[in-house]
């Protein structure tokens, strides 16, 4: 007995021994390895590895992968092997962007040397913590064809207190939302197509009682969904005219979005979500429909009359529009700008001029190749052949448009099946002007709906406002918010589907919440910084 | 130098050779703990270091060592925020709720097996409740969805076409919170039968004999034979899962919850989630982490202290 008491305690010593030698191990493991951003270039002699981060969102064609087809080639043929480097992709999902990247970034070794994201909270944070390469001076050695493409206005999206943190890239088309309507069941009840909110909540109702697709009481007259593209065409009509200050103060960002939680009108919007839910004029289960996977049956099924969307999403080929066709011979869509504000015009956010935030971790030993490989791709012809593949076979040119071609074999189709995430300097097609840019979209959909595309293309850029732009980053916005996004859903959520008479003390009490929860933070220190831009 | 006696000398150099005696003849015991310990050490000891990034303004840049200490700053922020207690409560509660629900239909379910006489039609039955432990709350969400939406949900279809006005099991938070707790016990009940039974095997068949002799009927035999054999199980099983009620899994809430339930579906590690994974500020969550782990402590030893007074069964 009295061996083993010992024995006992013995071991116990030297289990504590064992642990604290582990603490230890691990307290020298956990220390981050600290070097210089730029590192020398590999073009004498050894061959260097550059890493760069590419979405994946699953899509790649049979006989490619993501880090490995016709573009991740093209990128080695014309980059990389000139210059004595090996281009990899480092894929991220797209959907957990931020979240991968963020558990890429405190990795530390592992990290691609180029790295991206779109939401710019994420972006300041790893600039304020000075996890990235300043850029400036690379730019100005190694960059000049990514300046002149690129531009001043744009790279001062990229900026952090005065230094150069970020290369954002340029977009080329700042449209957001376009609205549809069936025309065919307009046609049906012989009425008109409605061109304010007031009028559109008479089609609505119209849709609901005469049920012109004969879906069997299952008609939803407004396709709803818990996704910008669906609740900020109607919240941000109601949204009464602003002054500078007014915008400036009491809009809140949350995420990438401007949000008008405390915006006056933002009440009259909910109110109005409130009356189409009550009497069954919207999708019953919008709020767990986030994806919009829901609304896009729903329209694809021929259920909806009315919903509102990205401009171009419907149209893209086996999209929604066409499943709909297959689905409803007969059923048409009209692009229409409906819902309007008390000045009778249709207000709408547009995009900000830029798309992601491509940066360089200040870990990385290839800042210097990785500007160069930025700059190629912005240099000659490389970026357009990245974006359209090969003429001939991909497209022909008209009036320097590239024309999709729709007979292309299905080996050339797949080859720039994910240009947009491969060429990332920009964000869809450069032509040189925002009508082009547009044109190339339209002309890349399928040729029956190409008009319809167009007019969608004119709906999304019909009487929008920009984001509101700082030259300095909100603090709190950075902080607080992810969660106050989740907050503003919330409240459109829960003032919705309230009854009528609880609306009020809903309103009260969430509004209260989102206050709380770092919106009032979000106002003092906007206030603040508008007093100091006077 | 203190003098020490011959005889305690003495003493320890015989205390000596017992040990060294004593190592030879079981060292393949300890040899084979080696493998066990290294294990907890690696993965559960070592990771508790970044518990320090609690007290730190962590960056991620500069590492653990690298960033400034704040003292106790963190844990008034998150103390301060009205979420954190409404999450709080939310596990509390959806915990006890599973408790009162969940931790019953393993056992029942067990007896009910246990009671059967077909032995193919046992082994079905138990292969079938079985099934859900092992698909992903990823599919069942997708599954619930299909079942329980409000407007072309499977049940509700039926509901409507009965006449009845649809009942919105995903979006009213009453109705959610009994959506949630069924899909439970649904998924875990079958497999949580496993330690019933086995417990249930143990019982010498000679008691329900002798009982079968007494003239005591099937319902009179499961109350004064097979509960009572049952108990240090179910005691067991309770202490862990009282110790359980403040941490709770995140798939589930954050799977079966959603915006227009968040009043109930926001629980402690989707809060974590948020403000860490998703807002990188991962020194709040770490604070919330630490505070789960030392609550959860304080409710495990009490529930085991309480269970060794009460009824005299303890696990540690």
């Amino acid at each position: 007995m009295a061996i083993n008491a010992k024995t006992k305690k013995k071991t116990s010593i030297l289990l504590a021994l064992t642990l604290v030698c582990t603490l230890l191990l691990s307290a020298c493991g956990g220390k981050d390895k600290e070097n210089g951003s730029s590192g020398n270039s590999g073009a004498s002699g050894k061959q260097v590895t550059l890493k760069v981060e590419v979405f994946d969102r699953g899509n790649s064609p049979a006989g490619s992968t993501i880090t490995n087809n016709y573009l991740t080639n093209y990128v080695q043929d014309n980059f990389g092997k000139p210059n004595n480097i090996n281009v990899q992709f480092v894929p991220v999902p797209r959907s957990e962007e931020v979240k991968k990247l963020n558990v890429l970034m405190a990795s530390g070794g592992d990290v691609p040397d180029i790295v991206f994201t779109y939401d710019s909270a994420t972006f300041y944070r790893y600039a304020q913590q000075g996890g990235l390469t300043e850029l400036s001076e690379l730019i100005e050695q190694h960059a000049p064809n990514l300046k002149s493409f690129l531009g001043e206005d744009t790279l001062a999206y990229g900026q952090f207190e005065g230094q150069q943190f970020a290369i954002p890239a340029k977009r080329s088309h700042l449209g957001k939302y376009s609205s549809f309507i069936r025309q065919d069941w307009l046609d049906k009840l012989n009425l008109p197509i409605p061109q304010t909110t007031d009028e559109l909540y008479n089609t609505l109702k119209a849709f609901k009682e005469k049920d012109p697709g004969q879906t069997g009481g299952k008609v939803i007259p407004l396709g709803m969904a818990l996704a910008p593209a669906q609740y900020e065409p109607l919240i941000w009509s109601f949204i009464q005219p602003l002054t500078d200050e007014q915008r400036i103060t009491l809009t809140q960002q949350l995420g990438s979005r401007d949000y008008p939680t405390l915006l006056p009108g933002f009440k009259d919007a909910l109110q109005f979500m409130n009356k189409l839910y009550n009497e069954g004029l919207m999708s019953v289960d919008f709020s767990l429909d986030e994806d919009k996977k829901k609304l896009s049956e729903d329209v694809s099924k021929g259920l909806v009359g009315f919903f509102s969307e990205d401009d171009m999403n419907p149209f893209y080929p086996d999209g929604m529009y066409a499943t709909l066709q297959a689905n409803n011979p007969g059923a048409t869509l009209t692009s229409v700008d409906v819902y309007s504000n008390s000045e009778g015009k249709h207000p709408k956010p547009e995009y900000a001029p830029i798309g992601l935030f491509i940066m360089i971790p200040k870990t990385s030993d290839r800042a210097v190749e990785a500007i160069k490989y930025l700059d190629w791709m912005a240099s000659e012809n490389n970026l357009f052949n990245m974006q359209n593949g090969v003429e001939g076979e991909n497209y022909t040119l008209k009036d320097g448009v590239p024309v999709m071609k729709a007979d292309a074999t299905e080996e050339a189709k797949n080859r720039i099946y994910n240009w947009g995430d491969m060429a990332i300097i920009s964000n869809g097609k450069q032509l040189g002007d925002a009508d082009k840019n547009v044109e190339a979209y339209v002309l890349g959909m399928p040729e029956q709906y190409q008009d319809e595309t167009r007019r969608a293309l004119t709906v999304s850029r019909n009487d929008t406002f920009k984001p509101v732009k700082f030259d300095r980053p909100i603090e709190a916005q950075n902080k607080y918010g992810t969660g106050l996004l989740d907050k503003f859903h919330e409240i459109v959520v829960q003032t919705t589907m309230a009854k009528p008479d609880k609306f009020e003390s809903t309103f009260e009490s969430m509004m209260k919440d989102y206050m709380a929860n770092g919106g009032q933070a979000i106002l003092d220190e906007r206030t603040k910084v508008y007093e100091s831009m006077k | 130098m203190s003098p020490v006696s011959g005889r305690n000398r003495k003493q320890k150099g015989a205390n000596a050779l017992k040990l060294g005696m004593y190592f030879r003849r079981h060292w393949q015991l300890y040899a084979l703990l080696i493998l066990p310990i290294s294990y907890f050490l690696l993965f559960k000891y070592g990771p508790m270091y970044g518990v320090i990034i609690a007290f730190k303004d962590f960056n991620f840049f500069q590492g653990i060592n690298g960033s400034k200490w704040i003292g106790f700053d963190a844990f008034r922020e998150v103390f301060a925020m009205k979420d954190f207690y409404k999450t709080l409560r939310n596990t509390l509660m959806l915990n006890f709720l599973d408790l009162l629900l969940s931790f019953p239909a393993p056992l029942i379910l067990a007896i009910m097996l246990y009671e059967l006489k077909s032995v193919w039609f046992k082994k079905l039955s138990q292969t079938i409740l079985y099934i859900p432990h092992f698909i992903s709350w990823v599919i069942i969400g997708g599954i619930v969805y299909q079942v329980f939406g409000t407007q072309s949900g499977m049940i509700n279809n039926i509901v409507t076409s009965l006449g009845f006005d649809a009942i919105p099991f995903l979006t009213d938070k009453n109705d959610w919170l009994l959506t949630y707790l069924l899909v439970g016990v649904w998924q875990s009940a079958g497999w949580g039968t496993i330690i019933y039974l086995a417990a249930l095997t143990g019982i010498n068949k000679e008691l329900f004999e002798a009982a079968e002799v007494d003239g005591a009927g099937r319902l009179r035999k499961i109350w004064s034979i097979t509960l009572p054999s049952l108990k240090p199980t179910i005691v067991t099983l309770l202490i862990i899962n009282l110790g359980n009620m403040i941490a709770i899994g995140f798939e589930r809430p954050y799977i079966i919850g959603n915006t227009a339930v968040r009043e109930y579906s926001d629980v402690l590690s989707t809060f974590v989630y948020r403000i860490g994974i998703e807002s990188g500020q991962y020194t709040l969550a770490t604070v919330v982490g630490l505070f789960q782990a030392v609550v959860g402590l304080v409710f495990v030893l009490g529930a085991n202290y309480a269970s060794k007074k009460l009824a005299d069964q303890s696990i540690l």
